[in-house]
């Protein structure tokens, strides 16, 4: 079978998380797997492809994608209703290990709908809480508005250390949590660098201030780690769009230790 | 070598004259495709007859791999969009077919290919044609203007070991033909004279005669590192300012340059899309352009990639991606050459 056939999926459910932004919960026939931090290609006969991370992998087989439409493929998407079928291949990449925070304190760091691909994560923490140490999220978004699983938030603040920023607020009043850019949140937390490991997953320029932060609170390269996004056709390593120097984020990645990818040309890390 | 395979000990010379007879008589069951003469230059395509080709050309703008093993354009999917929407795969077109007169530069090209459409993920239309294909490969005679093979060990003469059918070497009136597969072995039926040491010789004389004829070399010891550091050398800039058009003529040439775009085409009845491959060039200012950025806006970024890849990253595949074939050198309307741009950056190298 050709590896570029795309499978259907039914959308068993649609959530709206924030402006634009809508989480499809589907379902296929085959029970789908997939690891924290994975990426299917997401798509539509006519109007293409996109590679869209996993924002949950349920017990049951089916899944999730948390989309932003902000682009040709993600565009048409935000249409669809309950009960129709879209296209998707996967799941590609490298994910998040999860295998290695285990026993470890560990930061989640996410900005903007980059905490999508990090809430399998989250999901995996909660279920298992006992084989982590310390775990903290800190997520920033431009606002309220742009806030991605706000009525999660509490069941999470259960169980870890939930900080929350926004760069601006909608609401003064009623926002009763940080103002400002994510990094200033990183000064809350108590790092221990020797048993930290830290995902971080936003815009690169601030994947790349996060990491140095976190550097400077005495983290190693190799503990950081980052999901990295780059245009693909394929997702399989063929089509050659996303590669980043020698490597292809589709198949290396997306999720990179921040020593693999800092301070490579073309990108802001 | 023990273990050495029956065929592999296959050297012989053959008069050229049977030589193209016996490429005719594979016409019954193989398309033949080989380098013809038009106009001042050489182009590979199907021929009806031996006599057609033009063994003695020096080079071609397109390359024998991605013309009949990796298309410019694949239709790989009908989707029927009545209704409940049903895919059609569409089986590789993969007839027989023997490629004759295959340069080192562009075999070594094809065994790149191999890497990227062979490995985890198998591109099922590449798989399908090289499966059917018959490579018989030249080695070359004539070193052209911008061939740069033997800085980089790609040619004169081919070295692989494996992965293509037959390698042939000019000897006047005669070839010296080695077997290089079972299937070669299964379809070559001409005797002629068994190569002993002699001719092994004169082969190796011949190939050290070619080396001495290059006029452009490089110079690829240490090229990773002296690149990683001199991402931000003026050369990028002043080359992609004066010189460069994006026009991409250098990826559409090279015969490594893999990368591919996916689109989809509604049929004007709304009824039927097909999605298809066709080459696509990271010098195209969308390549690498995601929501919100472009990680490639600059031209000197989208040059530098280009050079790079060819160059460095040989981590990527473990081997670097340029044959020194110089399509690139060639074909680019402001001469762009790669070769130059790595020596500017090596000046500034302590030696």
């Amino acid at each position: 079978m050709n590896p570029l056939r795309p499978l259907t999926a039914r959308i068993e459910d649609i959530k709206t998380e924030a402006e634009g932004v809508k989480t499809y919960t589907l379902s296929t026939k085959f029970p789908f797997r997939a690891e924290p931090g994975q990426f299917n290609m997401v798509g539509y006969p006519g109007v293409g492809e996109a590679p869209i991370s996993l924002s949950a992998i349920m017990q049951d087989g089916s899944f999730k994608h948390t989309i932003k439409s902000v682009g040709r493929v993600t565009d048409f998407l935000k249409d669809f209703k309950k009960g129709d079928e879209l296209f998707f291949r996967g799941p590609y990449g490298r994910g998040w290990p999860v295998k290695k925070a285990e026993k470890k304190d560990i930061l989640i760091i996410a900005g903007g709908v980059g905490l999508a691909p990090l809430r399998p994560v989250i999901q995996t923490v909660l279920a298992q809480r006992e084989s982590f140490g310390d775990v903290s999220l800190i997520y920033g978004a431009r606002d309220e508005k742009n806030m991605l699983f706000m009525n999660e938030f509490n069941e999470w603040a259960e169980k870890t250390a939930v900080y929350l920023t926004v760069d601006e607020a909608v609401q003064p009043d009623r926002w009763k949590h940080h103002i400002g850019l994510v990094t200033d949140l990183i000064d809350r937390v108590k790092i221990k660098p020797e048993r930290a490991i830290a995902f971080v997953c936003g815009p690169e320029i601030m994947m790349r201030f996060i990491c140095r932060g976190l550097i400077i609170h005495g983290m190693s390269q190799s503990s950081l780690y980052v999901s990295l996004e780059r245009r693909m056709k394929c997702g399989i390593a063929q089509c050659g769009h996303c590669q980043h120097s020698g490597l292809f984020v589709c198949k290396d990645g997306p999720v990179f230790s921040y020593k693999e990818v800092r301070g490579l040309p073309d990108g802001v890390l | 070598m023990t273990g050495e395979r029956t065929f592999q000990k296959f050297k012989r010379l053959i008069p050229k004259k049977a030589f193209l007879l016996w490429l005719d008589s594979l016409k019954k069951d193989y398309k033949l495709i080989g380098p013809v003469k038009t106009g001042n230059h050489a182009v590979f395509k199907e021929v009806d007859s031996s006599e057609e080709l033009f063994m003695e050309y020096g080079t071609t703008m397109l390359s024998p791999g991605k013309l009949f093993l990796y298309k410019p354009n694949e239709e790989l999917f009908r989707f029927a969009m009545n209704g409940k929407i049903t895919i059609d795969e569409i089986a590789p077109i993969a007839e027989k077919q023997v490629i004759v007169g295959v340069h080192p530069c562009d075999v070594n090209a094809i065994l790149y290919l191999d890497r990227i459409f062979l490995r985890t993920f198998k591109d099922t239309h590449y798989e399908a044609r090289r499966k059917n294909t018959v490579i018989i490969s030249l080695n070359c005679a004539r070193v052209s203007e911008n061939c740069f093979c033997s800085s980089v060990g790609a040619g004169p003469f081919l070295h692989a070991a494996s992965g293509y059918d037959m390698l042939l070497t000019d000897f006047e009136n005669e070839y010296l033909v080695e077997i290089k597969s079972r299937e070669a072995e299964e379809l070559f039926g001409l005797e002629g004279r068994v190569a002993g040491r002699d001719e092994m010789r004169v082969k190796a004389e011949k190939e050290k005669s070619m080396q001495g004829k290059f006029t452009k070399t490089i110079n690829v010891s240490g090229l990773d590192n002296i690149f990683a550091e001199n991402m931000e050398h003026p050369v990028w800039q002043q080359t992609a300012e004066e010189k460069c058009l994006s026009c991409a003529n250098c990826v559409m040439v090279c015969p490594t340059c893999f990368c591919y775009d996916l689109r989809d085409e509604m049929s004007m009845d709304l009824k039927t899309v097909t999605r298809y491959r066709c080459f696509d060039a990271c010098q195209d200012i969308r390549f690498a352009e995601v929501h919100g950025g472009n990680f490639r806006q600059r031209r000197a970024a989208r040059l530098r990639q280009f050079v790079t890849h060819k160059l460095d990253q040989t981590n990527q595949y473990g081997v670097s991606a340029t044959v020194g074939c110089g399509r690139c050198i060639t074909w680019c309307p402001t001469g762009i050459d790669l070769t130059e741009i790595t020596k500017e950056i090596q000046r500034y190298e302590p030696a």
